[in-house]
């Protein structure tokens, strides 16, 4: 679970950055060549492809299990529900937002990856989509919920893969949070600029 | 009222009723008078106790042996927290002071499938001796006592080894997970024979063979939520289960002999 959900945050870091791409020009330029780099890959960019989503299936179906197997171990549940103080908005919710992220995943593949549209012009086209309330208000909630995910996500990985020192302990738990706040903001800058400060397209 | 051991309180107490293992449980609702705001919270129960078989009904069964906060048998999980409300306090410690006259109470078990309710609040953690059994020893003949400093161990290990051996092993850690899940009392136990001399003969198949059997018992798993370091009675720390997990790895890497 942890080491799947770091790697993932590799690809998020990759993906952010891929995306600042669309703001360096008007034109879209910069972020079109991007796109046209990665495609220079060629079959390596599948086999890329293939080795995340292998990476997103394995986080999913651990998370499955981890969740079905902690649900099922206390049937009879309390009838006054109290906590210690340790459980976090992130921790509590992690499968509700992972189910939301992968939700959101499904969409956005739908949206970009597999719209044939998307190639003749990626700028333009992420531009004109995430301007369309429809799509660019599911955009800011994901990353809201990215961001939650990550507030407890990023720390507890450390911890389940053993990654932990006394001396560390209080810097990761600040870490995981910067990346939290980091990915949130990051990703939601792009539907806010494209859905409130853009122009709309060149004519 | 707090703190003045001539005046009386009374409390309003929903305490889970439960005849039997297999019969249906249900909270009911007792009021207790007289007690002191010096009597211990099982004490309080024993004055409820006291005026119950009174009245000619059934008293509340619940588990107590020390009463010194030491051998780990109190297991009342208290308005939703493990142990009541006071950081590193078993129930048999926690006293009426801490609560205002006249409260309102909910007193249940620990709940997990592996902890099985035998009558109202006791339950049955033979599945700790279980998983102890499955690697919480050493099996070195250790003789009687050797001369001190004949072994020698490092300050800072010695230390984090009894922090770790403090665990009474009352299964707070599991009532106070959301997932049920046993690793602070798994990790406590493996780390403190991990950190020691003697323990290293076992080292590679201990935390293995004891997590298998928490599995095998219907624990949860740990998703880190972290409630358990704060419920627990004696303070033993998250770090054991990363260690544990550090364990688990050097274990699942250790060559075998056929």
């Amino acid at each position: 679970m942890g080491l799947t959900g770091l790697l993932l945050v590799g690809f998020l870091i990759e993906h952010l950055l891929g995306n600042f791409k669309l703001l360096e020009d008007s034109t879209g330029e910069a972020f079109n060549e991007y796109v046209l780099w990665l495609k220079s890959f060629g079959p390596l960019l599948q086999l890329a492809e293939l080795g995340l989503a292998a990476l997103f299936l394995c986080h999913i179906a651990l998370a499955l299990r981890l969740t079905l197997e902690n649900l099922a171990a206390r049937k009879q549940k309390y009838v006054v529900r109290g906590t210690h103080g340790e459980k976090t908005p992130g921790s509590v919710t992690m499968f509700i937002t992972g189910a939301l992220i992968t939700g959101y995943l499904v969409k956005h593949l739908l949206d970009f990856r597999f719209d044939e549209r998307y190639f003749e012009d990626p700028a333009a086209f992420v531009k004109l989509t995430l301007s369309q309330p429809q799509h660019g208000l599911a955009y800011l909630m994901a990353a809201f919920v990215v961001g939650l995910h990550l507030s407890h996500g990023f720390r507890s990985a450390f911890q389940s893969l053993g990654l932990s020192h006394p001396a560390l302990n209080a810097y990761l738990q600040k870490l995981g949070i910067a990346i939290a706040v980091l990915f949130a903001t990051g990703f939601a800058v792009f539907p806010l600029y494209f859905l409130f400060a853009w122009n709309g397209p060149a004519r | 009222m707090s703190g003045d051991p001539t005046s009386s309180m009374g409390f309003t107490l929903k305490i889970w009723r439960q005849s039997a293992p297999d019969a249906k449980g249900t909270m009911e609702t007792y009021h207790v008078a007289d007690v002191s705001p010096d009597m211990s919270f099982l004490e309080m129960l024993d004055v409820l106790n006291e005026s119950l078989i009174g009245e000619g009904r059934e008293p509340v069964a619940f588990d107590h042996d020390c009463r010194e906060g030491i051998c780990g048998a109190c297991s009342l999980v208290i308005d939703g927290q493990a142990h009541g409300p006071e950081t590193e306090t078993t129930v048999c410690q926690l006293h009426m002071r801490h609560y205002s006259d006249g409260a309102t109470i909910h007193i249940e078990p620990f709940r997990a499938n592996a902890f099985p309710v035998l009558k109202d609040l006791v339950i049955d953690r033979s599945a700790f001796d279980r998983i102890i059994a499955e690697g919480g020893f050493i099996s070195t003949h250790t003789g009687s006592a050797p001369d001190a400093n004949a072994i020698t161990v490092a300050k800072d290990l010695a230390e984090r080894a009894m922090d770790a051996a403090a665990c009474i092993g009352c299964g707070a850690c599991v009532a106070a997970c959301p997932n049920s899940a046993a690793m602070l009392f798994v990790g406590a136990k493996v780390s403190h024979l991990a950190l020691l001399p003697q323990g290293q003969a076992e080292r590679n198949r201990r935390g293995l063979a004891m997590v298998a059997r928490m599995d095998q018992e219907g624990f949860g798993n740990c998703t880190n939520h972290f409630e358990c370091m704060a419920a627990c009675p004696k303070g033993i720390s998250v770090e054991n289960i990363a260690r544990l997990n550090r364990e688990l790895l050097r274990g699942a890497l250790a060559p075998r002999r056929v």
